[in-house]
């Protein structure tokens, strides 16, 4: 806001300040049911979590996070460890799949990535847990063409557990990269073009740089879908480490335990966070760069 | 004046007694946790068999899932019932597992009925008077009672192990031929954790019906790390059904399972009709579903007509033990005589009477329980 800005603005507000209060209460009462929405079922029980993280048998303590880290580091370490492969994972499939879908118009492939989109994660969880068993779908298949007795199973373990989460969130992250790959300037890529770059090398070396806010928005979103996921991990997952999510379903239903459940819950806000705070000053530092 | 106080008096009977032959339309609203089949046998088998009894009355069954979980789910909604305030609760009958129905006590979320409940009389198993260590007598009603045990693939295993003990051995010759499902997935992994620590302890009463003191826990860590030892031998399936579909598959050859769930898998044309069940010494836990009534529930006497319908002996036989291949929660002499010949020997083929008496141990007590679930995260999982 400049300084004419301010004195025009400062003007109005002493010849009408009636109408004024009017107008800002009337866009009040417009967002108000949205803030309301919002504070009931997501400020609310925010709080909620983080004040029974912090209570023991109506005493405050970090006890809960005591026994929270003192049973399940290895499970927090293992949930990100697995959301961070899948979040890799899938950002690759779904760069491949843009990048080629940016040149080529291939209905079949447009169609069929969007697929897993409308597919229930139980479901997926149940098809993925039959199709990878150690006699299933998959080894059925292969131990009939490559003639082996018995191969193991990729359900129960870490790598079905992935391959069932990059299905799951590639449709997802492609949506937003090919967004922001078909929206760029077409001129960009005719002009790499004409001096002889490769389709790979367009890519590598300019779509991927110039959509970088969308690749982080997708980043950030399948990270945190992969990381809060429960139906997966209890189908899929091996059974132990667990990830995050399970450990509290456990927590809650067998020991009734809403405090070390809700310290999870809180170390996983946390971990989320950190990615958060890292998108918002990559945002912001963005910004700055545009306008220098 | 005293005939008038007569005639007063009498019309005032009239109207009374014409006012409860009205029949008030009433929906009995009934909480059922557990399995799917549980809220299909009160659905679709006992609510249409008691609307034609009261047909003043509709069932409405909600089922709100298995295992502890669904439970929990039911004890968060009679709470809330109850911090609203409301004379009247919403929910006039709840089927709830052992914790759950510890949970609805110490909070006055359920109430004491069966001094008026006649089928209470027929009940031989201690599990209506003692959940989990907790004296719950007055409070609920079983329903049934289900048993784990070990099923296997007589195609594969043609002596299988008669105990714990011969399991050890038999899974080192077999590697990742026994199946169970940990502790997270189910309660069938969890049955088989609590009989493994009944086999080591020293202490296996104690542990099942108290009292409840540390010192019976000092020879856990070696009973755990001997467990953990034997999961290095055997593979972790997913789920109750995740073991079934596995023995299904040929993936594993034995694994602990629920009785029932097995029979009904079997009768539903799901599982190998080939595979049997053992028992193995010195025996693993099973445990009851009981009927309980919310404290303020609004319709609690047809919720009690419908309690002592289930277990009258001869719906007990017909729907619990012949359809839905349970252990019935009444004496087993008050149901045979209205069972026929195979569906007996269909139940208790495998597993004798006998060695059910014998080798069905209980649950836990509450306290030694979330104790044994958490050492098994401390020590075998990590």
């Amino acid at each position: 806001m400049n300084q004419g800005e301010a004195l025009c603005l400062a003007f109005f507000m002493e010849v009408e300040p009636m109408k004024r209060r009017r107008e800002l209460f009337v866009g009040f009462l417009l967002i108000l049911p949205a803030l309301i929405v919002l504070g009931a079922l997501y400020v609310y029980p925010l709080f909620l979590s983080i004040y029974t993280s912090f209570t023991v048998g109506g005493k405050y303590g970090l006890a809960n996070y005591a026994k929270a880290f003192d049973i399940y580091w290895r499970d927090i370490i293992y949930s990100v460890a697995i959301s961070f492969t899948t979040t890799v994972a899938t950002l690759i499939v779904s760069v491949v799949v843009s990048g080629y879908l940016r040149f080529k118009n291939w209905k079949f492939l447009e169609l069929m990535y969007k697929l897993p989109l409308f597919i229930p994660f139980l479901i997926v969880g149940h098809a993925m847990r039959v199709f990878l068993a150690p006699h299933g779908t998959l080894n059925n298949l292969l131990t009939r063409i490559l003639r082996i007795e018995e191969l193991p199973g990729l359900s129960r373990s870490w790598i079905g557990l992935v391959w069932a989460f990059v299905w799951i969130m590639t449709p997802y992250a492609t949506l937003i990269v090919l967004g922001a790959f078909k929206s760029l300037d077409s001129a960009y890529i005719e002009a790499a073009q004409n001096v002889g770059a490769s389709k790979w090398k367009i890519v590598i070396d300019i779509l991927i740089p110039m959509c970088r806010p969308s690749i982080m928005v997708a980043f950030i979103l399948t990270f945190v879908r992969t990381i809060s996921s429960l139906t997966i991990p209890i189908m899929v997952g091996p059974a132990s480490p667990n990830m995050i999510t399970v450990n509290m379903m456990f927590r809650v239903n067998y020991f009734n335990d809403w405090g070390t459940a809700n310290a999870l819950g809180v170390i996983s806000y946390l971990i989320v966070m950190v990615f958060a705070i890292y998108y918002l000053r990559f945002m912001a530092a963005e910004r700055g760069g545009i306008k220098a | 004046m005293r005939r008038l106080c007569g005639v007063v008096l009498l019309i005032v009977a009239v109207v009374l007694l014409a006012q409860a032959n009205i029949p008030i339309k009433v929906t009995l609203t009934m909480m059922v946790a557990g399995d799917q089949n549980m809220v299909d046998f009160f659905q679709y088998e006992i609510a249409p068999e008691f609307e034609k009894l009261y047909p003043n009355v509709k069932v409405k069954v909600v089922g709100t899932g298995p295992g502890d979980a669904g439970s929990q789910q039911i004890i968060q909604q009679l709470q809330l019932e109850k911090d609203s305030g409301k004379d009247k609760w919403a929910i006039d009958l709840v089927v709830i597992h052992e914790a759950g129905t510890i949970w609805g006590i110490e909070r006055g979320l359920i109430r004491q009925y069966t001094d008026f409940l006649t089928t209470r009389r027929l009940v031989t198993m201690k599990t209506a008077e003692v959940a989990l260590g907790v004296n719950v007598n007055g409070y609920v009603m079983p329903m049934f009672h289900s048993q784990t045990a070990i099923a296997y693939n007589p195609r594969f295993v043609k002596d299988p192990p008669k105990s714990y003990a011969e399991l050890v051995e038999w899974v080192k010759k077999n590697p990742k031929r026994f199946g169970y499902n940990g502790i997270k997935g189910g309660m069938s992994g969890v049955s088989f954790v609590f009989g493994w620590v009944y086999w080591k302890s020293k202490n296996p009463d104690v542990l099942m019906n108290g009292p409840f003191d540390e010192k019976y826990m000092e020879d856990w860590p070696q009973i755990y790390a001997e467990l953990k030892e034997f999961n290095k031998y055997v593979t972790l399936t997913a789920g109750n059904a995740g073991t079934l579909d596995a023995l299904n598959r040929g993936e594993i050859w034995m694994g602990p399972v629920w009785v029932d769930m097995f029979y009904t898998w079997i009768r539903e044309g799901r599982m190998d009709p080939n595979i049997r069940l053992i028992l193995p010494e010195p025996g693993m836990p099973g445990q009851p579903m009981y009927f309980a009534i919310p404290t303020k529930a609004a319709n609690a006497d047809y919720a009690l007509k419908l309690i002592e319908f289930v277990t009258s002996p001869a719906v007990h036989a017909k729907y619990i033990v012949d359809k839905f291949n349970w252990y019935p929660a009444i004496g087993v002499e008050y149901v045979t005589p209205h069972l026929g010949k195979e569906v007996f020997e269909r139940l208790y083929r495998d597993i004798k009477e006998a060695d059910l008496l014998k080798f069905g141990k209980r649950m836990p007590i509450a306290d030694y329980r979330t104790r044994m679930l958490e050492a098994y995260e401390r020590w075998v999982e990590k």
